[in-house]
């Protein structure tokens, strides 16, 4: 069995890549150390904390593992190395993740080292099915591939709205894909899992947002993949990204919650963030929503199996206040029915699907009823709408209820990204939304409608800001860019059944 | 005066797999040995100095010193260490200090006992941070190699000679072991052998650039150097011993190209024995890969920094069993190093132990070194984990 403090403790400090700097002689450590080893007591108090997890590296020198450790032989071969930041004056073991080393493979190191890199946040290595999960960030990436390294520079509050919205937002997905008939699916890297990807999009959100993570109060992630029955997402998300303020201690000042309605879990809580850093008692200034989702199907053989040829895998982050905003939020509503169209028993690893319900008593009937009665509310007509939004397990359903609802192909196909990424389950319409945010003018007006199995819909109007464009520069992982990116590697069925099972 | 730690006797079992044996039988038969040869009994002995780097983990065995005295039924002062040169450092320790006056050195591992778990263990002990980010026994070795060929900007033919020595090391080591009745691979390979086992792992080290998981024990008998007069005709001495320390995290260490501990520990150890490294004919280093043996002819001196390679590759063009250095002969690893004779941690030092004490008495059978002076001093370097720790010491047949 694992031991839970050290785990904890591992975890503190390599989630983060947590660090120390002398700030008399300069001299920088991984780890967090009281003292500088140069100058000695004088040193104590005055040791700052620093951290690596924003930071670009550059992998010093490298080699093949193709035989690992026992924990780790499920990521196959890898190349792990030494990677150094602030040149050169700190120095962490590391390994080459999203890398699938073919058996046959020649690598040329010297064409590895000297390259630049940037953190990771993954699964560390497998364990007991029930054990804790160990989690780091020493694992890397190049960042002259996928996924470029991004300066993390917080914005100075310029504006104070009155109505409350979306300040930033980011969307994350992997870089493995499978393609079968008209769909791309992404597929998690064997280290990744629907945590991993929540703690990606919230880094990504912030970047974008240039929010304090110190102001953010609270955080809501939506998932129906967490790997553990009891145990948040959002904690983990909360002490990574350091939500909230902070004191001499290791807890975060911030409210961490999941939430669960199958694929409207992150959606149905927006609302919420929204009348929360509305409240003037509240003292939360911003709140994170995240939907996270490694979708979880049987293998195609088996009951369930249908979705296996749907589920994508990915998340989407949005941070939520009323300084900068991009997307002000103008109403909502929301229903629910009980409607057992698709669930998912304690302790059994994948969903069933009810044939009967899906489509009309279920999706259908509640996403039309929750878009209707939202543009009623509001007063909309079909043309007031610039993009529309729906949740979207196939790419049939989304277009479907948009015609129905009166949308044109321009109001609705620059949201449909589910034949890009698959149905990425609690960020499906989340997906759907950031595409939409990465493109929008200023003064759109977007309705999304999610679903949630079970059954319900949360309809949203969102109003966007001049700061919509003032801030696109921010994020370089759009959702185009990873859906288009020249280095996505496509995998065949074995290995994506081997990658989404994970570790 | 100072009491002078003297060998005089030193006992062994063959490294290699023993699964039908327990820890307690494979100290049992080194002792056996040693104390025949030094003809004495159990209770002559003062005290224990007894290394073991892991069994508790490997045998699920703590208190060590309890398993020791109820095979021996002693119930004089025992302590256990991790590595048999620093079950050795309190032993001279010991003895120098007048504390006592005949006392047992014993090193034993059994990891062969834990085969499916052995790598995991291994690299979770020697450098945690690493670990957790994927590192194997193996791969920190290759990382300094690539360190080594980057700082000394090696390519081209040098860099192909470079390769060559060190599939020559492991050569040169299984050379040595066939005539090593202990030895874990008394069996020649070939250059081919090493360079084929690199191609197929596609990295720059292969199977045959490391040293084998082990079991086996090897005890020395040491005594004040009055007393080693009465116990043997030929003791070897201790003339001096060091050992220096490092980071657990590899990465984090200022060099990744060498082992600063072999340097400090072979400048205080010499220091200590007022010998030079001109008066060494004879090393045994700590061959755990290829690399470690290259990097410390250099830690150690011998060679000057980033030109090893070139040593051993023009000594390995015919070679006579010894590498030229500077037109001197240094005789290395004749036992067959950790690579051939076998590395089972904690008995490991022990093993080096014995073998310079063989050769300095004469009493090498076919490996015995021969030199035009007459061998007089050998040393030992003994790391622990990935040099987190070093220890140095010289040997001699004569006090000086």
């Amino acid at each position: 069995l694992s031991s839970e403090p050290i785990e904890r403790r591992v975890s503190y400090l390599g989630d983060r890549l947590r660090g120390t700097k002398c700030q008399i002689c300069g001299k920088e450590y991984f780890e967090i150390r009281d003292y500088c080893g140069n100058c000695g007591r004088k040193s104590f108090g005055k040791m700052l904390d620093t951290d690596l997890f924003y930071e670009k590296g550059k992998l010093e020198v490298c080699t093949l593992v193709n035989e690992p450790t026992n924990k780790f032989t499920k990521l196959g071969g890898y190349v792990y190395g030494i990677v150094s930041f602030h040149e050169g004056k700190v120095r962490v073991p590391g390994r080459l993740t999203d890398h699938i080393v073919k058996c046959d493979e020649e690598i040329d190191f010297s064409n590895l080292e000297g390259r630049p890199v940037t953190p990771r946040f993954r699964r560390r290595y497998s364990v007991d099915k029930s054990d804790i999960i160990p989690t780091i960030s020493l694992a890397f990436t190049f960042a002259d591939e996928y996924y470029p390294h991004q300066d993390h520079n917080l914005l100075k509050p310029s504006k104070e709205y009155d109505v409350a919205g979306i300040v930033g937002y980011g969307c994350y997905s992997s870089r493995f894909r499978i393609n079968e008939g008209s769909m791309q699916r992404a597929i998690p890297f064997v280290d990744e899992d629907a945590i991993t990807a929540a703690v990606e999009a919230g880094k990504l959100a912030l970047i974008h947002s240039g929010v304090s993570s110190s102001h953010i109060g609270k955080v809501y992630v939506g998932s129906e993949s967490n790997p553990y029955a009891v145990k948040p997402i959002a904690s983990k998300v909360a002490q990574v990204l350091r939500l909230g303020e902070e004191d001499e201690d290791d807890v975060q000042g911030v409210d961490a919650v999941d939430t669960e309605f199958a694929c409207k879990a992150a959606t149905s809580v927006f609302k919420d963030a929204v009348s929360l850093v509305n409240y003037s008692k509240s003292n939360v200034d911003n709140a994170m929503v995240i939907g996270t989702d490694n979708s979880q199907a049987a293998p195609r053989d088996c009951p369930g199996g249908e979705l296996d040829l749907f589920v994508g895998y990915g998340a989407a982050a949005f941070v939520f206040g009323k300084n900068d905003v991009i997307a002000e939020v103008e109403g909502w509503y929301s229903c629910t029915s009980d409607t057992p169209d698709f669930w998912r028993r304690d302790g059994e690893p994948f969903p069933m699907h009810g044939g009967r319900f899906t489509g009309d008593p279920a999706y259908f009937k509640h996403v039309r009823k929750a878009s209707k009665k939202l543009m009623e509310r509001l007063r909309l007509q079909a043309d007031d709408v610039d993009y529309f939004v729906a949740h979207q397990p196939n790419a049939q359903f989304p277009v479907k209820v948009a015609k129905e609802l009166g949308f044109k192909e321009e109001q609705y196909l620059p949201s449909l990204q589910v034949v890009k990424f698959g149905n990425t389950y609690s960020g499906a319409s989340p997906v759907g939304l950031a595409a939409v945010l990465d493109v929008a003018k200023p003064d759109s007006r977007i309705l999304v409608a999610s679903y949630g199995s079970g059954a319900g819909s949360d309809a949203y109007s969102l109003l966007t800001t001049s700061q919509i464009l003032d801030k696109r520069h921010r994020q370089k992982l759009t959702v185009k860019y990873q859906a288009e990116n020249p280095f996505l590697e496509y995998v065949d069925y074995t290995t994506y059944r081997r990658l989404k099972i994970g570790m | 005066m100072q009491n002078l730690p003297a060998i005089v006797a030193a006992g062994r079992t063959r490294f290699g797999e023993h699964y039908e044996k327990e820890p307690e039988k494979l100290i049992e038969e080194a002792w056996l040995k040693a104390s025949i040869e030094a003809n004495l009994e159990r209770k002559d002995i003062e005290a224990c100095y007894l290394s073991d780097y892991f069994l508790p983990i490997t045998n699920k065995l703590g208190l060590e010193e309890g398993f020791l005295s109820e095979l021996t039924e002693l119930h004089v002062p025992m302590e256990v260490t991790r590595s048999f040169s620093s079950a050795l450092s309190n032993a001279c320790n010991a003895i120098i200090a007048g504390r006592h006056d005949v006392v047992l050195v014993g090193g034993i591992e059994k990891m062969t006992d834990r085969w499916d778990k052995i790598r995991d263990d291994l690299m979770l002990l020697e450098d945690p941070w690493s670990f957790y980010a994927g590192c194997t026994p193996e791969a920190n070795h290759e990382l300094m190699l690539r360190a080594y060929i980057k700082k000394y900007g090696l390519k081209g033919e040098n860099l192909e000679k470079l390769n060559v020595a060190l599939a020559q090391v492991s050569v040169n080591n299984h050379l040595h072991a066939t005539k090593n009745e202990f030895a874990q691979y008394q069996r020649k390979i070939t250059l081919e052998n090493v360079l084929d086992a690199r191609k197929e792992a596609r990295k720059p080290l292969g199977l045959y650039d490391f040293a084998p998981i082990s079991d086996g024990a090897a005890t020395i008998i040491l005594s004040s150097d009055k007393t080693a007069k009465k116990l043997t005709t030929k003791p070897v001495y201790v003339l001096g011993f060091s050992s220096a320390t490092d980071f657990l995290t590899f990465p984090a260490r200022d060099d990744l190209t060498h082992f600063i501990v072999t340097r400090i520990a072979t400048k205080n150890a010499l220091k200590a024995a007022g010998l030079s490294l001109r008066d060494l004919q004879l090393t045994e280093l700590y061959d755990q890969s290829t690399v470690m043996e290259m990097v410390s002819l250099e830690d150690m001196g011998f060679c000057e920094l980033g030109k090893a390679w070139n040593s051993i590759y023009e000594s390995c063009q015919e070679y006579q069993g010894y590498y030229e250095i500077d037109g001197r002969q240094l005789f290395v690893n004749m036992n067959g190093g950790l690579k051939a004779d076998g590395n089972p941690l904690g008995a490991t030092g022990g093993a080096q132990i014995f073998e310079v004490f063989r050769q300095l008495r004469g009493e090498a059978g076919e490996r015995q070194v021969k030199t035009d002076k007459g061998l007089k001093h050998g040393c030992v370097l003994e790391l622990e984990g990935f040099g987190t720790k070093g220890y140095v010491y010289v040997l001699g047949s004569d006090k000086n």
